[in-house]
């Protein structure tokens, strides 16, 4: 595919941070048969060209939703969620120099896209809905890992 | 109240070398006492998004040596708040805090220790086990005039590693540096190390 931002990042790492924590943040998901992510075939459908622009949706909505609506007791998963939201934070710099040199433009279809994922969490209350999108985190590493393939450590 | 009597840690600073972070600070010294420390990290995230929170470091809470490994909990290219406090019994000290925070992208990168061998007619490198972080850029060439300098990339399986299949009577040098994708930098070279085949040359 076209690579317009490539993304230097340790994904070996942020998969093992997520799976450490998979069971624990997945136990605490009340309402099974929702999704938020997952339900989106689509984002298997995302074109090359809109890669970048569902990329930094993506990042934001993380950054800026859920990992701020999640309140975490435990130590242990604190110290996994704080270091993929760093990762993303340092993903998200890169994603924004792209978008200054104007390698990360939003096509309508991309909009979309991100828009449904925020619908879907606002149909949830805002802790439910963090825990639920934390959950499905595999989902987006997936996402990424495969659409950044020489991009990843 | 009891809670500041008990003097902070001071002098915190950090070492790193090969990804391999130690933040350290000058002790409390109370003649006679045992006194305990406990470390805390912010990750740019978190003081960007949610300042009030700090998380206890994964090896430092209660420890006795006015030193934490903080490899494990410094686990992104981004900036890295840091602080520590002294507790004596019931008495804890206030929080001191690393005047300027920490980027792993700042970690020195040493050249790696590399050990040559011959195994008959085949040259043989082993690398130094870095961590999961670290790449190996090897160049090696036959030690004569206008030589090729072949490369290759490793990864430190931890075991030798066949680089190239010597003609007799001849040397051949070896260098390595070391590459860590995470921040995106390589160390220097390594000293280049020579070994020799005996045996005549083969007639050309």
């Amino acid at each position: 595919g076209l690579r317009r931002c490539p993304i230097s990042m340790d994904m070996r790492h942020l998969q093992e941070s997520f799976q450490d924590i998979q069971r624990a943040i997945q136990a605490n998901d009340t309402f099974q048969n929702i999704t938020i992510l997952s339900a989106l075939d689509s984002l298997q459908g995302i074109k090359p060209l809109d890669v970048c622009c569902v990329t930094r949706s993506l990042l934001a909505f993380y950054m800026d939703r859920v990992f701020k609506d999640h309140q975490e007791p435990d130590p242990h998963i604190l110290r996994r969620i704080s270091s993929i939201a760093n990762s993303f934070l340092y993903m998200q710099k890169t994603v924004q120099q792209c978008q200054v040199q104007g390698r990360c433009h939003c096509r309508e279809e991309a909009t979309n896209v991100t828009q449904i994922i925020h619908n879907n969490y606002n149909q949830l209350e805002a802790r439910v809905a963090a825990v639920k999108s934390l959950g499905e985190l595999n989902v987006f590493l997936a996402w990424i890992s495969e659409n950044y393939q020489d991009g990843s450590a | 109240d009891g809670v500041a009597i008990l003097p902070a840690p001071s002098n915190l600073s950090v070492h790193s070398a090969n990804m391999k972070h130690l933040l350290v600070w000058s002790p409390v010294a109370l003649p006679g006492e045992t006194v305990y420390y406990s470390v805390q990290y912010q990750g740019e995230y978190e003081s960007l998004y949610r300042s009030h929170v700090w998380i206890p470091s994964s090896l430092c809470s209660l420890t006795e040596r006015p030193q934490c490994d903080v490899s494990d909990d410094i686990t992104a290219t981004v900036p890295y708040n840091l602080r520590v406090r002294a507790t004596l019994g019931s008495r804890t000290s206030a929080w001191s805090t690393l005047k300027q925070p920490f980027n792993r992208n700042s970690t020195v990168l040493t050249p790696p220790v590399v050990a040559i061998s011959k195994d008959g007619f085949h040259l043989v490198i082993e690398l130094e086990d870095l961590g999961p972080h670290f790449e190996f850029l090897v160049a090696y060439w036959r030690r004569e005039p206008g030589a090729k300098e072949h490369l290759k990339v490793l990864r430190n399986e931890g075991v030798p590693v066949h680089l190239a299949t010597m003609e007799p009577g001849a040397a051949y040098c070896v260098k390595a540096q070391t590459f860590v994708k995470a921040i995106q930098r390589h160390s220097a070279f390594s000293q280049p190390e020579c070994v020799e085949v005996r045996g005549e040359a083969l007639p050309l």
